[in-house]
Parts: structure tokens; C-alpha cells; sequence
């Protein structure tokens, strides 16, 4: 019950901050210069036919209208209609944005697996060959722009060794997967690298603690210590830390789905900012907002079972 | 002037001479890797390259471009005549031509298309056939264009997109209350006569062509067109990933290989690195107005822009930009536009006499101005930062601003912008589209950029109902000398299209309009791959 008044509270709490980026990202966007019309029909649009589709978009009206129409249809779940690509910008939105969710779980995913295995190895051989080797590898992994590992990994895993394939989605949940690999492997390898440094700093400085020290003394089995006790209090910063990349995560997606000619929603966003399409740029921004804030409450969620004392 | 034509025996000319002396195999895939994807299949409503690009295989029209995209031939129309004193056109249906739905191409339905294309409230590409009056009906199988002024170009209008004959009744059934909204419902599983038929579409990742079977042109076999069963566009839009999925096979052809790569693609086994002859200019555009922003502006100085184009080194620039790909103009209009007049590289690269120019015009000391550059666009990144060390020789200061497209176009259409980088591509095989928006000021001010010849102006609008072929030649020459040698551009180079194909890939062709023409391409089985 507790948990759930808090899980309620959170939600409520996000409903202003919608509002204030739902603000912000129209101002934006209607500050750019240009227009959806001058940028689809490009140098050679003549000025009669560029004020027809502005004003046919209504986009000759007072900025304030403007946005009290869009907060109006907002209210009724409604985003508008894409400018470009003439759908609704609700149903561009799900055929995207799973793409871009899927592709960031599986980042993720691959993250942890590298991160967690690694910091322990490199936390208990700490200074030795292997932490040195691990942490180095990390360090090159980090300092590498993400489009050019996603062009290293094609380059050798799809066109030499033909393991995968060399971008695209694939049509089945399957091929979707193999397809997804290489990209998820490119974003993960700057998280990882991220999540493993602070992990292995946190298990070196539980790993120390009198409680570690008397468990051992009690005689429970080495494994048992290192999972119950110094894995779990070691965690705690690290989701912290994993929940805030997340927004990171998804910003590299939009690079990623370009390099791998994947269909997602960043790369949906990137091309609606090109064109001026003013309804999904809000679209996707207020989305991916929602998809970064609901991660933050997980995280926290998660943070509190690992540590019941942050609930109170 | 008459002139009759037996187009049927053209086209097969044209169409025997397209293909290689091989035999043709018939059936399978062909896949394309493109860098954007379309946004809208309506030929008349449709205002971007990556539609019209591929249109004309999905919607036909009355006469075909040649091969080399200079000339006609017969498309739904088997005959065409032009009457003499050039105010119509009379055009023969062919028999038994049909849409892919399997319902007869009616004249109906081609004066319903032609009429809706000339419509001035359908779309942006109308001005091409502004000349149209009406469309009537001649005789059971045939119409006849009546023209408000003779039109010398009226023929290769036919053969543009924006001509194409759509069935009448199958689009009017759509739902929506306008052209426009019936448009995009028809478009979503459009009805053509074209080679192939649009099977699906998932915007932003493939689209699949499938073979119309009702087409009616033959191939090299004596079989109906097309050889492929499909035709796969798969979007792609980093150039890199591109090579690497045709390299690996993923792709059987890859367009706009950026000209960095084409050297090493050439010598690749297993491709053919294609660079077909285009009409695609590249170019600086200035500002010739006296103020800009407010200030005095020393590009409206024609020795200025004389002195700039002197100080440019276009063959160092077409070595380091283009890899040696592009090559140098004779004039504004690529050399593969008909009616392009000039011999010699404009403005051989000269600094001693691009300094005299400046100091004759006063700017001995030169002058701080400003260059509009399309963000992230290496190509054009690479020509601004050159332009910047050479035209720095002449004391111009030059100052890079990097924007995104929309940005451009915003002060460009404005006219509060100095310089800026373009390219331009022709739509029609015709030396009047590009010559009306570079020259002839009443329709975008010359490029925006406020030049204005009152002799161009007059020679440009005699010149759009000349019928005389030798006299229209002789005022195209005299445009192009007046707006070579006082116009406000520094032509830097033209180039082909980079397109690379495995080699297994046979009989395919983008023409110098940038139409990708699959009717005619065809895959040998793959052996061992």
C-alpha cells in the first residue's frame, strides 16, 4: 500500500513536467526558422505555393492558439497529423517507437551482461593483469564515437564475417533480434563501459566493510558473500547511475538507427526535425519523455527493494 | 512545322539499342538501396526528388525519354503531330494499352489527367505544362491538346511525371472531398500503367514493386516487359551502410555512392560502379541586391562576381570534392541539357586577373561576405572551406554559416542571404525549367538573388513559344552568354550519378533527369555467391 501511494504520487508529479516539455518543444520547434512547407518543397517552392500549405496547415495563426489547439487535442489523446507523411502521428508513433524501446531494452540487456561478470573480475583482481586489460578495453569502447563502432561492427560481423546482418529490422520478432544485435552491441559498449568502472568502485569499497568481513567469518561460502552481501549493496549506485543512461541510451538510438537503417523513433525524429513536421517532433519528444520519466521511477522502484530504508 | 513520327518503330529501336547483346533472363528480385524514401506517389502532387525519381515505373505517360534523356519515344501514345502552326497536338492512343487494374487506358481518362496536371491549384510542377488550353477527344483512340501559344516543349512535357495518365473513375471513387485527399487514399495502393505495381510500403524501411502484367512494351525476347518479377527498395540513409549491404549482397544496386568511394568501388570485384551522364549542376549562388540585411552588398558589383568566378580553382575543387568524378562547365546548364551553348570552362582559374577585376571595381582591399552551408553535408563542407582559402587570395573574408536545409531555404526564399552552395537537376528534357528559375527573373527573382535582365527576360519569353528550332537555339545562346558572363553564380562543376550495381545486374538505367528506369533491368542467376 505504501508503495503504491508512492508509485501514484510519482505519476501525478510527472503530469506538470509533461506540460512544461510539451511547452518548451512547441516553442522550439516553431522557433526554428523556416517552415514545413518551404522545407518539403525546397528552392524551388514559389512563395504563393509555400503560403497556401502554411496556411492550409494553419500555421499562419497566432503562436498561442497554436498551442492551445495542440494542449486542446493533446487532452483527447490526439498529436496531430504528420505534415510529411500524412498518418496520424499516434499510429507513426507505434510503429516506431517499439523499434527504438526494443533496441534500448536489448542495449541494456547486453550492457549488464557485459558490465556485471567483468567489475567483478576487474574489482577482485584489481590491479592485476585482467582488471587492467577489462578497464582498458572499456576505456577505447568509450572514447570511440557510437556511428563509428556501429561502422566497425558491420564492417566486420555483417560484410566480412556475414554473422549478421548488415542493418535493417527483419519482419519476425526473431529476426528482429539478430537484426537489433549489432546495433544494441554498439550502444552498449559505452554504457557498459560506464556501469562496469562505477561497479567495480563500488564493490571494491563494500568489499572491505565489516559486515562482508563478518559474513566471511562466519563461514558462509564465498559465492554466497559476494551475491547476498557485496553484490547487493554494491548495486544501489550503479541503477542509479543505470537509470539515468537511459536518456543517453535513447539519444544514441537516434545515430545508431541511422548507421543500421533501422526504422525507429529517433530516426523518425531526426528526419521530422529536417522537415519541419512540427506535429511529430512534438510527438515523439512528449513519447520519449514519457518513456525517460517512467524509467526514472523504475529505477527508484528498484532502488527501494534493494534498499527499503530509501521508501521511508 | 509537321512532323510525324512512326513511334512504334522508334521504340523498338530505342529499346533494342538499350540492351546488351546478351540474352536475357527473366524473373527474381532485384534489390535497391536508396537514401530516403518517398513521401508521396501522386505524379501531380508529389514535390520531391525521392518520388519522382521513381514514379515512371509505376505510372506511365503518353511519350518516354530516351535512354539518353535528350529525345522522345513512344510511351501510351503510338503517334504524335504537332500542327503547323504549332498551336496543337494530336496524339494516337495505344491499342489495347490498359492500366493494372486490366481496365482499357480511355482518352478520357488521359484529358482528365493531362487537365488535372495543368491545374494551377494541383501541386507545383503545373508551370511545365502551362501552355495547355484544353484536351479534347480526336476520333475513338486519340486526343488532341489545344495550346494557349505554341509550345516548343510541349512533347517533352509528355514525358515528365507530372503527365502521367491515371484511370479516371478509379481515382474519382476515392473518398474525400478534394483532389487532394482522394489523392492520398489512391496513392496508398495506387492503380498506373507503368511497368510494375506497388505491392507494399513500410514508410521509412522497403517498398516492393511487383511486375504489371498488362504492360505493354516488349522486351529484347520478344516477351512482354519487365524481366523482373520485383523490384525491392530498401531505405538506407548512411551512405557507408549502403556499400557494406551491396558489398555483402544484401543489395543488388546502391544509389548515391559519394564520390570518396567510387574510385574503390571501380575496382571491387563483383561491381560495376555506374556513372550515368546527368543534368546535376553544382554551383554558388550570390546576392546581387545593392543592401542586404541593410548593408551595402559588393556582390551586386559585377566585376566582383567576375573576380570571384576568376579566383576559383573549379579543377582543384572537382579533384579534391568530387575525386575527379565531376568535370568543369561551359555553361550554367549542364552539357547534357539540350540547347546548352558555350565551349571552354567558364572563368579558367585566373588571380592576377581576379585581383585586377577587384581593384578596378574598387575592392582593392577586399571585403568580408558570408556563405550559407548545408549542416553536416561534407561534400559542401569541403567546397565552402576551399572557396574560403581561395577567394581569401583576393582579399574576400569569407564566413562559413552551417544550417540545416529548412533554415537555407528560409533566408534563401527571403533574399536576405549573400551566398550560398546548390545543385540543381533538370525535370524535363528542356532548356526552359532551369533557365526560368536562373534567369528569368519574374519567377523566383533569378535564384533569389534579385538579378534581372531585361534582354534575357524578353528573349526568355519569345523563346517559350518559338517554333522555330534554329531561331530558339540562337536565343537560348544569347541567354546563356548574357547570364555566363554578368549572372550572379560561380558555376563549379557538373557530375554524373554514382550508382553502384552488382555485376549480375543488367539493363538498368537512371537517365540524365534522375528517373531510375527498372522496365528494361534484369539479374543473371547467381552462380556461386
Amino acid at each position: 500500500m505504501h508503495l503504491l501511494l508512492y508509485v501514484l504520487r510519482r505519476i501525478i508529479q510527472l503530469i506538470p513536467t509533461l506540460l512544461f516539455i510539451a511547452l518548451v518543444v512547441f516553442l522550439l520547434v516553431h522557433l526554428l526558422p523556416g517552415d514545413p512547407a518551404s522545407a518539403m518543397l525546397g528552392d524551388r517552392a514559389l512563395t504563393a505555393d509555400v503560403n497556401r500549405i502554411n496556411h492550409e496547415l494553419g500555421l499562419d495563426r497566432p503562436l498561442p492558439v497554436q498551442f492551445l489547439l495542440f494542449l486542446r487535442n493533446l487532452l483527447h489523446g490526439d498529436l496531430g497529423r504528420s505534415i510529411q507523411l500524412h498518418q496520424s502521428v499516434v499510429s507513426l508513433i507505434e510503429q516506431r517507437l517499439p523499434v527504438t524501446i526494443l533496441l534500448t531494452v536489448m542495449s541494456a540487456l547486453v550492457a549488464v551482461v557485459l558490465a556485471l561478470p567483468l567489475a567483478f573480475v576487474a574489482a577482485l583482481r584489481r590491479d592485476r593483469e585482467a582488471d587492467v586489460l577489462i578497464r582498458g578495453t572499456f576505456q577505447i569502447g568509450l572514447s570511440m564515437p557510437v556511428f563509428y563502432i556501429g561502422l566497425l561492427l558491420l564492417t566486420f560481423f555483417g560484410a566480412y564475417l556475414r554473422w549478421f546482418p548488415v542493418g535493417g529490422y527483419g519482419d519476425t520478432f526473431a529476426s528482429h533480434l539478430y537484426h537489433l544485435f549489432l546495433p544494441a552491441l554498439t550502444l552498449a559498449l559505452s554504457l557498459s563501459a560506464v556501469l562496469m568502472r562505477n561497479l567495480r568502485q563500488a564493490i571494491l569499497s563494500v568489499i572491505g566493510a565489516e559486515y562482508v568481513d563478518f559474513a566471511r567469518a562466519k563461514g558462509l561460502p564465498a559465492r554466497l558473500v559476494l551475491l547476498r552481501h557485496v553484490l547487493r549493496n554494491a548495486l544501489i549506485s550503479t541503477v542509479t547511475l543505470f537509470g539515468l543512461q537511459i536518456g543517453t541510451l535513447l539519444g544514441g538510438a537516434v545515430v545508431t538507427e541511422t548507421v543500421f537503417a533501422i526504422p525507429g523513433a529517433g530516426r523518425l525524429m531526426i528526419e521530422s526535425i529536417y522537415g519541419r513536421d512540427y506535429p511529430v517532433v512534438q510527438g515523439t519528444t512528449l513519447c520519449l519523455a514519457v518513456v525517460v520519466s517512467l524509467t526514472f521511477l523504475l529505477t527508484d522502484l528498484i532502488q527501494v527493494m534493494l534498499d527499503p530504508r530509501l521508501s521511508r | 512545322m509537321k512532323k510525324t513520327l512512326a513511334g512504334a518503330f522508334a521504340a523498338a529501336l530505342m529499346l533494342s539499342a538499350a540492351q546488351p547483346a546478351l540474352a536475357v533472363e527473366r524473373g527474381g528480385t532485384l534489390v535497391y538501396g536508396r537514401y530516403a524514401d518517398s513521401l508521396f506517389l501522386d505524379p501531380v502532387l508529389n514535390d520531391a526528388n525521392v518520388d519522382i525519381w521513381v514514379l515512371s515505373n509505376l505510372y506511365d505517360t503518353l511519350l518516354l525519354p530516351t535512354d539518353n534523356g535528350q529525345g522522345v519515344q513512344a510511351g501510351i501514345a503510338t503517334k504524335w503531330d504537332v500542327s503547323a502552326d504549332g498551336m496543337s497536338v494530336t496524339l494516337q492512343l495505344r491499342k489495347g494499352a490498359k492500366f493494372s487494374n486490366g481496365r482499357d487506358i480511355t482518352p478520357e481518362d488521359v484529358i482528365w489527367s493531362l487537365e488535372r496536371a495543368a491545374n494551377p491549384k494541383n501541386g507545383i510542377w503545373n508551370f511545365l505544362i502551362s501552355s495547355i488550353d484544353k484536351v479534347v477527344p480526336d476520333g475513338s483512340d486519340g486526343v488532341k491538346i489545344m495550346l494557349k501559344h505554341p509550345d516548343p516543349a510541349i512533347l517533352h512535357a509528355l514525358t515528365v511525371f507530372n503527365t502521367a495518365v491515371m484511370p479516371e473513375k478509379e481515382f474519382e471513387a476515392e473518398p474525400g472531398n478534394t483532389d487532394e485527399a482522394k489523392a492520398r487514399e489512391f496513392a496508398k495502393d495506387p492503380i498506373g500503367s507503368g511497368p510494375f505495381v506497388l505491392k507494399s510500403w513500410v514508410h521509412g524501411q522497403s517498398m516492393t514493386l511487383v511486375r504489371n502484367p498488362y504492360y505493354w512494351a516488349k522486351g529484347s525476347d520478344g516477351k512482354a516487359l519487365p524481366y523482373l518479377n520485383s523490384v525491392v527498395f530498401k531505405v538506407i540513409p548512411d551512405d557507408a551502410t549502403r556499400i557494406l549491404q551491396l558489398q555483402s549482397g544484401a543489395l543488388d544496386g546502391a544509389e548515391f555512392i559519394p564520390y570518396a568511394r567510387v574510385q574503390e568501388l571501380k575496382k571491387a570485384s563483383g561491381i560495376n560502379m555506374e556513372l550515368y551522364p546527368s543534368t546535376r549542376v553544382e554551383y554558388v549562388t550570390m546576392n546581387v541586391r545593392k543592401d542586404v540585411a541593410g548593408k551595402a552588398n559588393p556582390l551586386s558589383n559585377p566585376e566582383v562576381r567576375q573576380a570571384l568566378n576568376y579566383a576559383t580553382n573549379k579543377k582543384a575543387i572537382i579533384q579534391i570534392v568530387t575525386h575527379g568524378v565531376g568535370s568543369p562547365m561551359s555553361s550554367f546548364m549542364s552539357s547534357a541539357t539540350p540547347l546548352h551553348a558555350g565551349k571552354g570552362e567558364l572563368y579558367p582559374y585566373d588571380l592576377a586577373k581576379a585581383k585586377a577585376l577587384m581593384a578596378k571595381a574598387g575592392y582593392g582591399k577586399g571585403f568580408s561576405t558570408s556563405l550559407l552551408v548545408l549542416a553536416g553535408n561534407q561534400d559542401e563542407l569541403s567546397i565552402a572551406t576551399m572557396l574560403q582559402q581561395m577567394w581569401g587570395q583576393i582579399g574576400v573574408k569569407l564566413q562559413l554559416q552551417q544550417v540545416d536545409n529548412a533554415t537555407r531555404t528560409d533566408e534563401y526564399r527571403k533574399g536576405d542571404f549573400s551566398m550560398r552552395l546548390s545543385a540543381w537537376t533538370d525535370d524535363i528534357a528542356d532548356p526552359s525549367e532551369i533557365t526560368s528559375y536562373f534567369a528569368y527573373s519574374p519567377t523566383i527573382q533569378s535564384l533569389h538573388t534579385g538579378w534581372k535582365n531585361d534582354t534575357v527576360d524578353k528573349l526568355f519569353v519569345q523563346s517559350q513559344s518559338q517554333m522555330d528550332a534554329a531561331k530558339r537555339k540562337e536565343e537560348y545562346a544569347k541567354i546563356q552568354q548574357i547570364f555566363n558572363t554578368t549572372g550572379p553564380t560561380v558555376s563549379l562543376y557538373q557530375t554524373p550519378y554514382p550508382v553502384a550495381l552488382r555485376k549480375d545486374v543488367h539493363g538498368f538505367v537512371q537517365i540524365p533527369l534522375g528517373n531510375n528506369i527498372f522496365r528494361g533491368a534484369w539479374v543473371s542467376k547467381k552462380t556461386s555467391n
